[in-house]
């Protein structure tokens, strides 16, 4: 099964995988090898690629997941290392955002946005 | 006649400066070489949107979103010009300022609440100098935009779109064709329109009327996933004219620095052909006094 990540900059991986986790807009998927085609939205948190024993774990920005014919192509707009994630920025992300005032519903969405993106930081930041 | 020794120092002044075009035109080729292939990594992302929206249009969804949709009445519009930092090269600045002017003057009398915001030094003091306020400026996109840089700008934008205080956004930029060919461009990028990111290939539509390839889920459902297709479709977009504009930056340095180092050739061989003639003319007049001194002694 072939994992490719793509975010506008770059092909950031194309690898041969046997279990990929990914964090969709509302909960956890896991995919298989042959697993049926799926478009999802992405959500802010950690993408697991397992080959073998060895899992290598990024944090993803949003963005889509599509799987068809055994490829799994996640397009994101970035793709952390989990080892190179900011935790201080995120943390002080978190902090501005939830300090943020939201009058209407586009104010508070862009609220939400900030808040869960620096919180998908700080978990795969473990 | 002509001083030779002076005639000397032209000739050596002009062979520095030609050594100092000649490096700008190699190092323009460098980076012209890299720019370019981010700007080709791009598409793979770009490609794979472009798919992505095709597979939701054949699951039959309706595409409609409120990027996509124009306003009825444009209150607050906003122009982006993207210029580079640098200067010395040609007239990619000059044409963007112009065209810039331009656009804003027009956007002006459309629009009762309009917003400059301009990126690179050159656009910003350019207009400056042409006496238009600035509302915002972007001096930290070099030959290599990052799209970090760039969804910071868009996120702006887009907020500002979805709470209503930009009804309509225009790019000025330096559209990249070919090698040989790059034009400035205006580009209104929201409302967006339609969703097609490579306008003019003309085979996105073809591919659309085939029937379905894979019977895909959906997860959570394909409106959420329009929701996010759009904005980031935007955001991409914007990115690519970034990366248009940092590649014809550096073409046009390159077209520059390489007409400036062959003018400086030009310059040294006249400059040589006067300074010989120069010289040759004085050692003739010290024969003509030495001769005509010894014809009056004999």
């Amino acid at each position: 099964m072939r994992c490719i990540v793509v975010t506008p900059e770059e092909t950031i991986l194309d690898v041969e995988t046997d279990f990929v986790a990914a964090p969709l807009f509302d909960g956890e998927v896991g995919i298989l090898p042959r697993h049926s085609p799926l478009i999802g939205r992405l959500g802010y948190g950690e993408l697991r690629l397992k080959k073998g024993a060895e899992t290598t774990r990024y944090y993803v920005d949003g963005g889509f997941l599509q799987v068809a014919d055994d490829v799994i192509s996640v397009l994101t707009s970035r793709a952390i290392p989990a080892a190179k994630i900011d935790r201080t920025a995120a943390e002080k992300q978190l902090t501005e955002s939830l300090a943020r005032k939201a009058a209407n519903p586009e104010e508070l969405a862009v609220r939400d946005r900030l808040v869960s993106q620096a919180r998908g930081q700080l978990r795969v930041d473990r | 006649m002509a001083n030779p020794r002076v005639l000397d120092k032209r000739r050596k002044s002009v062979r520095n400066i030609k050594k100092i075009t000649r490096t700008m035109e190699l190092i323009a080729t460098a980076r012209f070489k890299k720019a370019m292939d981010r700007a080709s990594a791009a598409t793979s992302y770009t490609d794979r949107i472009t798919q992505l929206v095709s597979d939701l249009t054949r699951a039959g969804l309706q595409v409609s979103h409120p990027l996509l949709e124009k306003r009825a009445e444009v209150k607050n519009a906003a122009l982006l010009v993207l210029t580079a930092n640098r200067g010395l090269c040609g007239g990619f600045n000059g044409n963007l300022i112009r065209a810039g002017q331009g656009q804003f003057a027009e956007l002006k009398a459309l629009v009762p609440n309009c917003t400059l915001q301009v990126s690179g030094k050159r656009g910003i003091s350019g207009l400056k100098y042409r006496g238009i306020p600035i509302d915002k400026q972007y001096t930290q996109f070099e030959d290599k935009p990052r799209f970090d840089e760039v969804d910071a700008i868009a996120t702006l934008l887009l907020d500002d779109y979805a709470t209503g205080k930009l009804d309509r956004l225009d790019v000025v930029y330096t559209k990249f064709l070919s090698i040989a060919k790059q034009v400035v461009t205006v580009e209104t990028l929201l409302p967006l329109g339609s969703l097609d990111l490579n306008a003019g290939k003309g085979d996105s539509k073809q591919e659309s009327t085939m029937g379905p390839k894979h019977q895909y889920e959906f997860l959570p459902s394909p409106e959420s996933i329009l929701e996010e297709v759009v904005p980031t479709s935007f955001k991409v977009k914007l990115f690519k004219c970034f990366l248009d504009s940092a590649v014809s930056e550096q073409i046009a340095r390159m077209v520059a620095m390489k007409s400036a180092t062959e003018n400086a050739n030009d310059l040294i061989k006249s400059l040589s052909r006067q300074y010989n003639r120069a010289r040759q003319g004085r050692i003739t007049n010290e024969l003509m006094d030495l001769i005509g001194g010894v014809e009056a002694i004999s």
